[in-house]
């Protein structure tokens, strides 16, 4: 099935008929891939499609069961980290591995610092990470004495990418490298990654977002389910044919926007403000989504974090369905009716140590466990109810919840709530990491929910997503709602003006 | 289900310490040497249980030996003020409690501090220590006070038996054990305790009282040390200012010996019972071996290594 692509040179790196086996389930399936030098090559699949399996492979943290890696036309042993290590292949995953503590030259150095007999040579490290980042072009990291817990995602990345590249990298691999960052920060990263391939970096380049493929990959190659569909140039592609072979079939839409059918206020907040949020005033129905759209570091997710009662709130009313409620912590937000799905799945979300059934049921122990007995039976259908309602994937409800893919995770921290009946559901970034068939699923179960009366606050970077999910889209930059706009009469364009604060005429 | 088969190493350990120790010491595993061995390890694991809640949560206290002498003093400076010539059983009660108090006093007063504080439960219970065992060494300036013989309720708590056979720090230290195992494995207490430990954000994020959790947890460490205060003073027939000194090192090996994770999250209460029952097969095996204490504490120090160490292979 495999579409040889014209080269322009021979490829640096092939994998061939790679086969990977955990115990009974065959993770990859006689994979294929190849990468040319100066080659930006997309690895395009939902989440376990098997992906972060093959760079496993190819990182030498897995080890393949079959088939072979051929460097430079030669047959290669990648059987370590360290053997990956010395071949130039650098990866970086989706969740960022610095320490925020020391300085962005530090970080670089991390493990191979500049000393003298055992002291450092601060100085001459400095100048180096300079003329790295110099080289590199990563203008945006040049004060590399700067603390990197001072830095944005987006120029926290661009230290992980300077890492990688400080020593003679051949092979740049970047996993959902876009998942935090926002459109104009995505497009200074792409500037960095073409100035790479430029220089003849191969770059394997994975994510979920096809336009961004669209506009940066030289190839694509998809995977799904352990199997390679096939790989094309990206000129010879369009956006549903790509979508078909990720999911195997059509996905004409995969919004589901119910209709506008505003009840009831559900949520009044009048002038909330505390050191990131701004005299924000929002009226949100019942039955109605309302989008929040900023970028990254607009105060978005402070915004969520006041109103649930995480962050002290200095002025301003909640009212929850026209009852003024005094909210000082999530549990007071909770017995009010609201619920926080937060931005930092793993972090705040879920307790990865657990099994499924437990991050399910971590809310309704009250109802499980009244006194010394717990409930079994209950406990048993709350969770069945929610591993069905959302079509979680899971083996068994008794698996570690670290087995799920980014998408399933998310079910699991949404479903959990919905027996809760929230009043309005904060939904702060819910498709960071999701891949485009569960997101289609999650937005259908969302629709479905919102059609019988709960009100949403969606927050997420993606615009697309807020335009098509929301019915009303409130524009949020610096802490402050610019403009609450009707989603049926906007477009991109106008909110994108209105956040990047570019004055059109 | 998945404890229990976490469990299955350690009683295997536990089983192999005793037969080694049965070929080294002839009358080992007599019922009469192993009731013994059980009233010993009881203090200890009473201590463990509790702190097995605080670890499980992330956190530790370092205060228990210290909270232990000063339990003891007070109950005994209790007991015995006035120079009364025979028993009464309110003073008992009285002297019980007053231990018992100051015991859940310094625990709320750790667990105020690391739930509403961002100081860490280490440094908090290291201070807590160094206060309580001042306390302690308050009473008689820092000479033991002796238990009046005619005391024998209070005498009985740590030397008697019940029906001739069963000795009450045993009896004592099995319902506590059951009541933390209940609590821990049975509760939404002890669910919220698992999820604490496992993310405190997402426990927070849920609607859980992380604060108040924490502050229970504390408390009950210090109520269980508390009960292993007044048992081991009846054992000594004294109440010494000095002891406990250590036990808080003890209880933390029995806890992590017995599966507990110090990253939070992972533990349970029969895994450290059994935790306890191998450092105390430890040293008294050791001990009726002949060993010179000086090798006893670093082969207890080298058991606990390689303990830990499977462990956490196991884990991975």
């Amino acid at each position: 099935m495999n579409i040889a692509p014209e080269k322009s040179s021979a490829p640096m790196l092939v994998l061939e008929g790679i086969t990977k086996r955990f115990g009974g389930v065959t993770a990859l399936d006689r994979v294929c891939f190849d990468l040319c030098p100066g080659e930006i090559h997309a690895l395009l699949g939902e989440n376990g499609a098997g992906k972060s399996t093959l760079i496993k492979v190819l990182g030498g943290i897995h080890q393949a069961d079959e088939g072979a890696v051929l460097f430079e036309g030669a047959s290669v042993d990648v059987n370590g980290v360290t053997a990956a290590d010395r071949l130039g292949v650098r990866i970086i995953h989706q969740e960022l591995s610095l320490a925020p503590n020391m300085t962005v030259a530090e970080n670089i150095f991390l493990g191979r610092e500049p000393h003298a007999f055992g002291f450092m040579r601060h100085r001459a490290m400095a100048d180096a990470a300079r003329q790295l980042v110099e080289r590199l072009g990563l203008h945006e990291i040049r004060d590399v004495r700067k603390s990197v817990s001072n830095l944005s995602v987006a120029h926290r990345q661009l230290v992980e990418i300077a890492r990688a590249l400080a020593t003679r990298a051949r092979i740049l691999v970047l996993d959902e490298p876009t998942s935090a960052l926002s459109d104009a920060e995505t497009a200074a990263l792409f500037t960095t990654l073409r100035r790479l391939r430029a220089q003849g970096v191969g770059i394997i380049y994975i994510s979920h977002r096809l336009e961004e493929i669209m506009q940066l990959a030289d190839r694509i190659t998809v995977l799904r389910d352990g199997r390679t569909v096939g790989t094309r140039p990206v000129s010879e592609v369009d956006q549903r044919e790509l979508v078909r072979w990720m999911v195997g079939r059509d996905v004409v839409d995969y919004f589901h926007r119910p209709p506008h059918v505003a009840g009831p206020i559900a949520l009044q907040v009048t002038g909330l403000s505390n050191d990131r949020v701004h005299e924000v005033s929002l009226t949100l129905h019942e039955g109605e989504v309302l989008g929040i759209a900023g970028l990254v570091g607009s105060g978005r997710t402070e915004l969520a974090r006041a109103l649930f009662g995480i962050d002290p709130v200095r002025k301003g009313e909640i009212a929850l369905a026209g009852e003024t409620v005094d909210i000082h912590s999530p549990r007071e937000a909770l017995r009010a009716g609201m619920v926080l799905i937060p931005e930092d799945r793993q972090g705040q979300g879920l307790v990865m140590i657990q099994t499924v059934a437990f991050n399910l049921a971590l809310p309704w122990v009250r109802e499980w466990n009244p006194g010394c007995r717990p409930d079994l039976s209950r406990r048993h259908s709350i969770i069945q109810r929610a591993i069905e309602g959302f079509a979680i994937k899971v083996a068994n409800a008794e698996q570690p919840i670290t087995g799920l893919s980014g998408g399933n995770q998310q079910k699991v921290l949404v479903s959990r709530w919905m027996e809760h009946r929230p009043r309005v559901l904060i939904l702060d970034e819910p498709t960071r990491g999701v891949d485009v068939g569960a997101r289609e699923e999650m937005f259908r179960l969302l629709g479905g929910l919102v059609r019988e009366g709960m009100a949403v606050v969606l927050i997420s970077s993606d615009l697309n997503e807020v335009l098509n999910m929301s019915h009303r889209v409130a524009v949020y930059r610096d802490g402050r709602i610019l403009k609450t706009l009707d989603a049926a009469d906007t477009g991109m364009e106008e909110i994108m003006t209105l956040l990047t604060g570019v004055k059109t005429a | 289900m998945n404890t229990a088969k976490r469990l299955i190493p350690l009683i295997g350990a536990s089983i192999a310490l005793m037969v080694l120790f049965r070929i080294l010491v002839p009358g080992f595993l007599n019922p009469e040497n192993l009731v013994d061995l059980v009233q010993q390890i009881s203090v200890n694991a009473i201590i463990a249980f509790g702190m097995t809640f605080c670890i499980l949560i992330g956190g530790i206290d370092l205060s228990v030996g210290a909270v232990l002498a000063v339990v003891g003093t007070t109950a005994v400076y209790v007991l015995g003020y006035g120079e009364a010539e025979t028993q009464s059983l309110f003073r008992f009660f009285l002297a019980v409690g007053a231990g018992l108090t100051v015991a859940v006093l310094f625990g709320a007063f750790n667990g105020v501090c690391a739930a509403r504080t961002k100081m860490p439960p280490f440094i908090i219970t290291l201070a807590t220590m160094m206060v309580a065992r001042g306390a302690a060494l308050r009473f008689n300036q820092g000479r033991p006070i002796s238990i009046p013989a005619h005391e024998t309720l209070f005498l009985g708590l740590g030397n008697g038996r019940i029906a001739g056979v069963l000795p009450v720090p045993v009896l004592i230290m099995l319902v506590i054990l059951i009541i933390s195992a209940v609590l821990l494995h049975r509760t939404r207490f002890g669910q919220h305790l698992y999820g604490i430990g496992g993310n405190r954000e997402a426990a927070r994020f849920t609607g859980i009282a992380v604060g108040r959790a924490e502050i229970t947890v504390y408390i009950l460490c210090a109520l269980f040390t508390g009960i292993a205060g007044i048992i081991a003073t009846s054992q000594l027939y004294s109440a010494e200012p000095a002891s406990g000194a250590g036990f808080e090192l003890n209880a933390i090996a029995a806890a992590v010996v017995g599966g507990t994770s110090f990253t939070g999250g992972i533990g349970s209460i029969p895994g450290t019972f059994i935790g306890a029952i191998i450092i105390g097969t430890l040293d008294k095996g050791l001990n009726q071996a002949g060993v010179h204490f000086s090798y006893q504490y670093i082969l207890k120090g080298l058991v606990i290594l390689a303990a830990v160490y499977f462990d956490v292979r196991r884990k991975r």
